[in-house]
């Protein structure tokens, strides 16, 4: 810790404690209105593994990636699209897109940006060479060109009415060409230089990352000096150190912990509904999952109202169906997911379940409450007669068994909408092919794929709204929760999370109230 | 060796020093006799946990989660011990973990025993080659964390009783085979041993009629201490999420799912932790008793 | 001192067997356990990419090959790149080092700072209030799972006292816990042998000449008996040492310490294999030079027991 921030730590205790001894003083909230801090310090659940962007796509990752890199698009927390590295772009004809770069924006190194440094990070992204883990974002493209020093065109396969929101999301950072070619990867990820707003000053692997403010930045110099992200995995020190006053901003609150952020004076929380789902994903190839029927009644069984009260303390909506709130044609008339264990027992007798066990293969806190609600949630199965089980995989096996397609029954996912679309939603996820094509109905796949490439917002809106409905009654995934994404921080700030977990501290989202 | 596992360091010379005198060797008797005692209560719980638990260990109650040890919770019940996360009565499932630490522990000390003592017995009879790479064994497994290995296993075969219960067998075979190698050794050196091998006596005749009546004592000396690392070391696993499944009751399981509420439902952890605790140490230290008692010379290595 | 050298050499001939044993049975069970490349690839990526990052990686290769390099590789002193870090694994294994040297050492100082006392006074005032006390936290303090400990010392020093933060690296206050609940059973080992050490000396004669000489018992204890006690204690100190750094791998964990023991557990949750096998390499190597140095302090120290 600074120097800095641990005489922050003494002067609030040095406040509590009067207060406490005069109960009848004037108990202010310590350091609550304003700060002379010029150190952003936040605690998230991990830390990173990588400074390169193009390969790494963890949440932990990205929330430095983001920073130290800029897209030629930005996706603020508002969920708008707003100009980055690209001022302005549009669709030239169905097929190509234009972009026009911001003029006189330099690298972290003094280098200038240029339009070959985008030609040369998107055909990076999948250049078999270059072995990149984001190679198939870009998949629609089929190719980058650079005209002159401030324009690129992009030229795709087949209409993609989500270009523009594909770019604004990860494997779109712009990297510098020249530095690149000079040093190699490994230099570059051991040593990072982007255009974003805070450029890299060291990493203690386990512990934290410093970075320093970029006083050129184009968006404006960030309201601090230094940004210090801390690894802090276990949950209490977590908190601790926010109540204490250690740390500015936490990651990932768990709702049980809402209520001790907000009782403390000078913290408070702040949510974000998440850009997507908490559902469990079926395997509906495996009987008796195969059975639209079982599957009407495990959904039906599902007490999703007391899972949000009690194990999310109010943090979260029952979903209505695929579509999270907030993305593109999402149905604001649909009902939320029915909870009636009479119907889920009928159902469950008309379907001819013979008792076999349906299992939950759940990750132990790899998405907030994932352990306890697949355990309550078998609880609420047994209840109406089925034989629900419960099993424990690691992350790592979890990966394994979703390449491989080979989950026992239902397994947790946290679908994100990386676009702010259900394209980018659950048609990822589900289309043929995809990661989790367990299961096909013609109608369904005609429509997801008509929609994909279709620049009539009208007709795709028609096309989810009647996906829903097969999805409804077949349900390949069983929808749960949409979960807010809790923050902790302290009063002094002020900051508006990103739904899609993004950690945006640019001047227009982050700053200190100043005293 | 594995983590925090309680081995044993040479006895209290002050016992050595009164254990001449008759008082001492009593009282020694008493504790030892009072530490079966509390593994037979333990034994006892864990089978009668059925009829000994007030409520069903995996029965939720989400309303009336993380409530306090009271005798009358929101969901009308008493939870003396207060609930978790899920609403589950903590007094239940603390009783329901003995069982899961106690068939772990015996079972693990059963494999461990059998291994290490064949192995031992085979080092020791056959010599040579037998001998070194057995030994040399041994000191591989003494050199690095055992956990570490543990974990690898359980990656690969997945977390359940089988598995669990080997590979914590697997973690202590060493003990055990360097007592019996020893004690072959000895016994090889003698004649009469050769002379039944030339009337054709059996092997496994010399084993049960000389070598294990020799070394019975020991052996059950160092499968008590080893009773007590294999509960510590699977409460460890299933802290660390390597353990039985749930939603089966297990106190390193527990005491796992509690840590995320330490601050504000200490209990969850803290009762499981306590009875790990005091089960760890009576065991442990009823092996230093029955050392003392049965096995003065064992202290001395 | 010929017979020593060949003692000496054999020992070390059986301890690098040793650890090329351990890192093959590694090597073995890491393979097995599980396939790194679903780690670094977002979920929605095709099959296609899944063989080529296995291809990038070697993965895809038979186990044999694999071992084959992998042997030929670790004999140039070369433990390949982390999966994880994409860097060489031996530079992420020394990154992690000097925290887990700062927490072992501090434990184990702190451990015989406090025990070698504790042991002494108890085994002066043996049978008072005073031994009894010491002696049963020893016992707790050996018996007690790791794990569990330092739960105890979060919640109760922690999170309701409020003296010292609960995890992480970073002034002095960070280390007191982690030092503390990895330094208990050393700790507590070396106490009860310090004790039982120098009960077993003052019993000998020339104690009990030096007492009958009038000599005050502290004086006995400092100028006589403690020097002969000090050469067990400080045998069972020596492997006390060795042994902690598999308590470092649940003391790390449970306090966020980032040291190799958490580092271990966390690549073999990433299936990270290069640096896991540096880390188990590194320690082993650790374990064996300790022991060896304690066998030769030992011969040196106590000619009596000199190896045959």
């Amino acid at each position: 810790m600074s120097g800095l921030t641990r005489r922050e730590l003494l002067k609030a205790a040095g406040v509590a404690g009067a207060a406490a001894a005069l109960p009848s003083a004037l108990a202010g909230p310590a350091g609550a209105q304003g700060t002379q801090k010029r150190e952003l310090v936040v605690a998230q659940g991990g830390d990173i593994s990588k400074f390169d962007p193009h390969f790494s796509t963890s949440a932990n990752d990205i929330r430095i990636s983001f920073n130290l890199f800029d897209n030629l698009i930005a996706r603020h927390p508002d969920g708008k699209l707003q100009p980055s590295l690209a001022t302005d772009w549009k669709l030239t004809n169905p097929t190509t897109w234009t972009f026009k770069l911001r003029h006189g924006v330099k690298w972290h190194n003094g280098d200038p940006f240029s339009s070959a440094d985008v030609k040369y990070s998107f055909e990076r992204t999948w250049d078999p060479k270059q072995n990149t883990r984001v190679s198939t974002v870009f998949t629609t493209v089929d190719k980058v060109e650079a005209p002159d020093a401030s324009t690129v065109v992009f030229t795709t396969k087949k209409p993609d009415p989500l270009l523009a929101a594909r770019v604004a999301f990860y494997g779109g950072q712009i990297v510098p060409k020249k530095y690149l070619e000079a040093v190699g990867n490994d230099t570059f990820n051991a040593k990072p230089v982007g255009t974003g707003p805070v450029r890299f000053v060291s990493w203690t692997k386990d512990d934290k990352i410093v970075l320093e403010a970029n006083p050129d930045y184009f968006g404006g110099r960030p309201d601090f000096d230094r940004f210090v992200m801390r690894a802090v995995p276990e949950m209490a020190p977590r908190v601790a150190g926010l109540l204490k006053g250690e740390t500015d901003i936490i990651t990932q609150l768990p709702p049980d912990q809402g209520e001790r952020v907000n009782g403390n004076p000078s913290t408070r929380v702040a949510g974000a509904l998440y850009a997507g789902l908490y559902v469990l994903a079926v395997n509906s190839k495996v009987p008796p999952l195969d059975n639209p029927l079982v599957k009407q009644a495990l959904s039906l069984a599902v007490d999703r109202d007391l899972i949000v009260k009690e194990l999310w303390r109010g943090r979260g909506i029952a979903p209505s169906g695929p579509i999270a709130k907030g993305d593109n044609h999402f149905d604001t008339s649909l009902p939320a997911l029915k909870y009636d264990p009479k119907e889920a027992r009928e159902r469950l007798k008309k379907s001819g379940y013979k008792g076999e066990d349906i299992v939950i293969e759940t990750t132990a806190a790899y998405m907030a409450n994932d352990k306890p609600m697949a355990e309550a949630i078998v609880a609420m199965w047994r209840d109406i007669g089925v034989n629900g089980k419960v099993e424990v995989v690691e992350y790592s096996v979890r990966a394994q068994k979703n390449r491989d397609k080979s989950f026992k029954g239902l397994w947790w996912s946290d679908p994100t909408s990386t676009l702010s679309d259900p394209d980018g939603m659950f048609w990822r996820l589900l289309s043929p092919g995809g990661p989790q094509d367990y299961w096909r109905h013609a109608r369904f796949d005609e429509l997801g794929e008509a929609a994909r490439f279709s620049v009539d917002e009208k007709f795709r809106g028609q096309a989810y709204k009647e996906m829903t409905r097969i999805f409804l009654e077949h349900l390949p995934w069983i929808p749960v929760i949409q979960p807010y994404e809790d923050y902790g921080l302290q009063k002094h700030l002020e900051w508006t999370p990103n739904p899609n977990q993004q950690f945006e501290i640019r001047r227009f989202a982050f700053k200190f109230r100043r005293a | 060796m594995a983590s925090s596992i309680p081995v044993s360091v040479p006895a209290d010379a002050a016992g050595l020093e009164a254990a001449r005198g008759g008082r001492v060797a009593r009282r020694t008797r008493q504790l030892v006799a009072a530490g079966a005692a509390f593994v037979a209560l333990l034994t006892i719980m864990a089978v009668a946990a059925p009829w000994l638990a007030p409520h069903d260990p995996v029965r939720q109650s989400l309303r009336a989660r993380l409530t306090a040890p009271t005798l009358e919770a929101a969901d009308g019940r008493a939870h003396p011990l207060g609930t978790d996360h899920l609403g589950r009565d903590v007094l239940s499932r603390t009783i329901w973990g003995a069982r899961v630490s106690l068939l772990v522990g015996f079972a693990a000390v059963m494999v461990g025993g059998l291994v290490g003592a064949g192995l031992g017995i085979l080092a020791g009879y056959r010599g040579g080659w037998t001998d070194t790479i057995i030994m040399t064994m041994a000191d591989a497994q003494l050199a690095f964390p055992f956990i570490l290995l543990a974990i690898g296993i359980i990656a690969v075969l997945g977390p359940s009783f089988p598995t669990l219960v080997v590979v914590i067998g697997l973690s202590g075979w060493v003990d055990y085979a360097r007592v019996l190698r020893s004690q072959v050794l000895v016994l090889r050196s003698r004649e009469f041993v050769d002379a039944i091998l030339a009337l054709g006596g059996a092997v496994p005749r010399i084993v049960a009629r000389h070598i294990l009546p020799n070394v019975l004592s020991t052996l059950v000396v160092i499968a008590t201490l080893q009773l007590a690392r294999a509960i510590v070391l699977e409460a460890t696993l299933s802290f660390l999420g390597l353990g039985i499944q749930p939603p089966t009751p297990s106190w390193g399981g527990m005491i796992q799912e509690g840590r995320e509420y330490l601050d504000s439902a200490w209990w969850i952890s803290i009762f499981p932790g306590c009875l790990l605790l005091l089960t760890s140490l009576v065991v442990s230290r009823s092996g230093d008793w029955l050392r003392d008692l049965l096995d003065p010379t064992l202290r001395s290595e | 001192m010929r017979a020593l050298v060949t003692f000496l050499a054999a020992r070390l001939a059986r301890a690098l067997v040793a650890v090329w044993l351990v890192s093959t049975v590694v090597f073995v069970v890491m393979r097995l356990s599980g396939d790194p490349v679903p780690l670094l690839l977002p979920p929605d990526a095709p099959r296609s990419e899944f063989a080529r990052v296995a291809r990038e990686l070697g993965t895809d290769r038979p186990l044999p090959v694999q071992y084959a390099v992998f042997l030929g590789h670790v004999a140039q002193g070369d433990f390949g790149r982390s999966i994880h870090f994409r860097e060489p694994a031996m530079r992420v294994a020394l990154e992690y080092l000097p925290a887990t040297a700062q927490l072992g050492l501090t434990a184990f100082v702190f451990a015989v700072l406090v025990a070698v006392p504790a042991g002494v006074v108890s085994a002066v005032r043996r049978n008072t209030v005073v031994d009894q006390v010491a002696m049963g936290v020893a016992l707790v303090g050996q018996s007690a799972p790791t794990f569990f400990l330092g739960i105890l010392f979060i919640l109760t020093l922690s999170l309701r006292a409020g003296l010292l933060p609960t995890s992480g690296r970073g002034d002095w206050t960070h280390i007191v816990l982690p030092a503390l609940t990895l330094g208990a059973f050393a700790m507590a080992s070396i106490a009860r042998l310090t004790r039982s050490a120098l009960l077993e000396v003052l019993r000998q004669d020339y104690v009990r000449t030096a007492r009958a000489k009038g000599l005050r018992e502290w004086r006995v204890v400092a100028k006589h008996a403690f020097r002969n006690a000090a050469i067990p204690v400080l045998t069972i100190t020596g492997l006390q040492f060795g042994q902690l750094f598999s308590n470092t791998l649940v003391t790390e964990t449970v306090f966020a310490w980032p040291g190799m023991g958490r580092l271990a557990i966390q690549s073999i949750y990433n299936r990270d294999y290069p640096v896991v096998q540096c880390v188990v390499f590194l320690s082993a190597v650790l374990f064996v030079a300790l022991n060896f140095l304690i066998e030769l302090v030992y011969g040196f120290l106590d000619p009596r027991i000199r190896p045959r």
